[in-house]
């Protein structure tokens, strides 16, 4: 194996992702080879220079659960305003739009302002005997 | 990793009917790795912390979907992984940062990293390592940072970033040679 073909391997050999056979393959290569063996130690500082461990702090994380759960009861409440402003505005409109076109829908009987065809005995009214 | 006391998955049942401490429950178990997560993928702390919440609250609103097929850990990973993703794309790429200002930045721990002369250790200015891992493009990044700071095999990378083992051979092998690019620059201008 030359320079180039274990260069273009080391990333998975870093790994542990090689084929058994290709990984000793490189691994010899590298313990032959002070230029390959030097590459390999540079792949393996970067990571190490930029990934730190996360230290669990229980305080810390008590505090990160209050905040998380804050966002939670704001999310359930937007989304009550959401359901609100989608669906039971929009009805409330529509069934007060039904309402005033009940009140005010013109019919042919101008004394029935509801619109219902209010039978009206007018003899009844004026005391006229049947 | 499930827990003393109930499990996740029956956590996970009770939170999606409504109860909250049952989801503070499963925020206490698995904040840690997933605030690691966020604050190594991101790098800045407040955008971290913002994305590790936000992980969460997407986790509390997809409850009903959560079939306990696979674990609610590795469910939860999932959301987490595309959120900073999500975050990661909406940023785009740096490449536009000049070398000269990554060097202003600090070259010389940039040297310094590649130095055979100390021990490895940590970059200690998280914003010289978000300039360099901002060089990346975001795929490379997560999975440069799912394998250096979670430590998933190829395999669990492909599953959690929905791609093939190729395809994260192919984002490690890049982001890897270009931080070396970067890095190996700073050790030749310093005569390091």
């Amino acid at each position: 194996m030359n320079h180039e073909q274990v260069k273009e391997r080391l990333s998975e050999w870093l790994d542990g992702e090689l084929d058994a056979a290709i990984g000793a393959d490189v691994s010899g290569h590298l313990d032959a080879c002070a230029s390959c063996n030097a590459e390999a130690s540079r792949l393996k500082r970067l990571g190490a220079a930029l990934f730190k461990p996360f230290p669990a702090d229980p305080r810390s994380t008590e505090a990160f659960v209050a905040r998380v759960m804050a966002r939670v009861e704001e999310d359930a409440v937007s989304a009550w305003e959401r359901f609100a402003a989608l669906f039971l505005a929009p009805a409330f409109g529509l069934a007060l739009a039904g309402l005033l076109l009940a009140i005010y829908l013109p019919s042919s009987d101008d004394d029935a302002p509801l619109g219902v065809a209010m039978s009206i005995d007018a003899d009844a009214v004026l005391g006229v005997a049947p | 990793m499930d827990e003393p006391g109930p499990k996740d998955g029956e956590l996970a049942r009770r939170a999606a009917g409504g109860d909250d401490a049952a989801f503070a429950e499963l925020v206490r178990r698995h904040a840690p790795r997933v605030r690691a997560l966020c604050s190594a993928t991101l790098g800045g702390p407040s955008e971290a912390e913002d994305a590790a919440q936000e992980a969460f609250l997407k986790a509390h609103r997809a409850l009903a979907r959560f079939s306990g097929q696979a674990s609610f850990g590795t469910w939860l990973h999932r959301i987490a992984v595309n959120h900073c993703l999500d975050v990661l794309r909406a940023a785009g790429r740096r490449r536009s940062e000049s070398l000269d200002a990554l060097l202003e930045a600090d070259g010389s721990a940039l040297g310094g990293v590649l130095s055979e002369a100390s021990p490895a250790k940590a970059l200690e200015d998280r914003d010289t390592v978000k300039r360099l891992l901002a060089r990346l493009n975001p795929e490379q990044r997560l999975a440069l940072t799912l394998r250096e700071a979670e430590g998933l095999s190829y395999e669990e990378i492909a599953s959690v970033m929905a791609c093939s083992l190729d395809s994260v051979k192919s984002r490690l092998k890049r982001a890897r040679i270009e931080l070396l690019e970067i890095t190996r620059h700073f050790s030749d201008a310093d005569g390091v």
